[in-house]
């Protein structure tokens, strides 16, 4: 016979054995490579120089002097900001619109997910022609609403918002689904009761639906926020970060200082700098998540 | 009174139909004015204003793409990785979640939680040691190289998701084929299978899709013809035929895309329901 304290080493031994591929396999490909980044950037490291020399903060000291980081930081606020903001506003919008009861509900809901399907490198390439000057489908509607044809993608202003459509256009679909998920689980009694006290159609939105919502959109924020930061196939083949740096991303400017210059040790500088702000957004709309539950 | 409410009536549901209408034009606009582009034979292309009505479909672009690039060994390639992937993350994350699910065991917590702060490590804040350790290990340009991290970017996911499948499962019929002797693996297959078949499928859908997308991990890491993916047939579309850097072929460009889209635009018009459920599981549980 087993006796018990036997039968629970034997479990949490099995339990051990259980995790070890998922825990292994994310220490080798993910926890170890990323504290080596951190360890790379203290170095001057590259492979075209063959150099692997120590220069302890030199590599953070040029983050600060170095004016693409800061055209970078710039459009990374200015993105992050934009497209949460239109994504959270429309994936709202569009929840409400799937929660509705109308003939091809389930088609119009199975249209929302393509973009979310396609990937992203397709959209971004795809919309360099579709934001293009003289064939492109957008300008097609413009002129034969105004007789304009704007330069999407050589002025500053006008590429930082073909950028950040493009995103709004892909990842709304996530949100949206989300939303409505929220929506679906709101008890239809709070409604009825609010209806009672006289409030319908928007009041009833605004006082029933978005507190209960609040914490989901909240987490959804910040998820998206961090998502945001992490762009990379968008800039990559929209608009290479330009004109000039007008649109780079933190992702973007690691991959071409990584394997295009191949400074490995600079290109780690800037992808700690990039794990800081996402940590930076996480822990701060984590607290804000936090006073969100206590309020409900 | 009656016909005044019948007409506010109306004047709702004609403005909700439009704004339906409105929401399907900007998703299917945009999609269509790729096939079109793709479809339109050469020198219908740049027309102003554009035509929305295609007049003939040619299919000249894909047989230049298939001429001029490997597209087939492309998409078999993103075919692997993207199934492979799946499957060897579903099976390994199934193990760790079922451990974590049923076996109340020290560290559990501490596994999720890791899971997901290491799910928040940026990629870009990992390749570059990865692309070193690949050099050294001889794992450039090669498909289980590339299979290695593209599981790896599944596994947080996948294991919380299944956790929260196993959880809403009571536990008495496990424990009533553990009273009958049943061991470990004929337990999982037997029993706790069947009972999350839904999770998995789910699972296997969602990150089939994440596979077949893949792009910045093969753009690193995969740059034989042998081994690179169908994402990356974009870009080299473009300039089949080119005669300087600024000669875009957007034809061929649309058929690559079309090409790259058609498999998982029919897994989610097939299986929308499992898709949705999968997303909202993973954040909601």
């Amino acid at each position: 016979m087993l006796s018990r304290q036997n039968l629970s080493t034997r479990r949490i031994l099995l339990a051990w054995l259980l995790v070890t591929p998922v825990v292994l396999w994310r220490l080798l490909t993910s926890v170890y490579p990323f504290l080596r980044t951190f360890y790379i950037s203290f170095f001057d490291n590259s492979p075209v120089r063959r150099t692997f020399d120590f220069v302890g903060l030199d590599n953070y000291m040029a983050l600060t002097r170095d004016a693409n980081v800061d055209a970078t930081l710039t459009f990374t606020l200015f993105f992050t900001v934009t497209s949460v903001a239109l994504q959270v506003v429309l994936g709202l919008a569009i929840a409400e619109l799937l929660n509705q009861r109308f003939k091809m509900r389930n088609f119009t809901r199975a249209v929302n997910l393509l973009p979310w399907a396609m990937a992203p490198i397709v959209i971004a390439t795809a919309a360099r022609w579709i934001f293009h000057q003289d064939y492109g489908l957008i300008n097609d509607i413009i002129w034969r609403l105004s007789g304009e044809r704007p330069l999407w993608l050589v002025n500053f202003t006008t590429a930082r918002f073909a950028v950040t459509i493009t995103d709004v256009w892909k990842n709304t679909a996530f949100l949206a689904v989300i939303f409505l998920s929220g929506l679906q689980g709101i008890p239809l009694e709070l409604y009825e009761a609010a209806k009672i006290d006289g409030a319908d159609g928007v009041r009833s939105y605004w006082y029933v639906t978005l507190p209960l919502l609040m914490p989901l959109i909240i987490s959804m924020i910040i998820f998206t926020a961090i998502f945001r930061v992490l762009t990379f196939e968008i800039v990559y083949a929209l608009t290479n970060g330009g004109p000039g740096t007008a649109t780079s991303l933190l992702s973007y400017l690691v991959y071409l200082e990584g394997f295009r210059v191949l400074n490995f040790g600079y290109a780690s500088a800037i992808a700690m700098l990039l794990f800081f702000i996402v940590l930076v957004v996480g822990v701060v709309g984590y607290g804000f998540l936090r006073r969100a539950w206590e309020r409900l | 009174m009656n016909t005044q409410l019948n007409l506010k009536r109306g004047i709702r549901t004609t403005l909700f139909t439009l704004m339906v209408i409105l929401f399907m034009i900007v998703i299917l606009l945009p999609i269509y004015y790729i096939f079109l582009t793709a479809f339109a034979p050469s020198g219908k292309l740049f027309t102003v204003p554009l035509t929305y009505v295609p007049r003939s479909l040619a299919i000249a672009r894909f047989q230049d793409i298939f001429g001029a690039l490997p597209i087939a060994r492309y998409m078999l390639n993103s075919t692997m990785l993207a199934t492979f992937s799946t499957i060897v993350a579903l099976t390994v994350s199934l193990l760790a979640a079922y451990a974590i699910a049923r076996l109340d065991f020290p560290g559990a917590n501490l596994v999720m939680i890791g899971l997901l702060a290491s799910s928040m490590l940026p990629g870009t804040a990992t390749v570059i040691p990865l692309f070193q350790m690949y050099q050294t290990l001889k794992l450039m340009d090669t498909l289980h190289g590339l299979l290695i991290l593209y599981g790896s970017a599944l596994l947080p996911i996948t294991t919380w998701v299944l956790v929260s499948f196993l959880r809403q499962v009571p536990v008495e019929i496990e424990d009533a084929a553990k009273v009958d002797g049943a061991s470990f693996f004929p337990l999982l297959w037997r029993i706790v299978l069947p009972v999350i078949r839904p999770g998995i499928a789910t699972m296997f859908l969602i990150n089939f899709i994440i596979g077949w997308n893949e792009f910045f991990t093969p753009l690193i890491f995969a740059r034989g013809a042998g081994v690179k993916v169908i994402t990356m047939a974009l870009s080299e579309a473009q300039v089949i035929g080119a005669r300087s850097e600024f000669d875009v072929s957007w034809g061929n460009m649309s058929a690559v895309a079309i090409l790259t889209t058609i498999p998982v635009f029919i897994i989610t018009l097939i299986f929308q329901r499992q898709i949705v459920e999968g997303i909202t599981s993973g954040v909601f549980k």
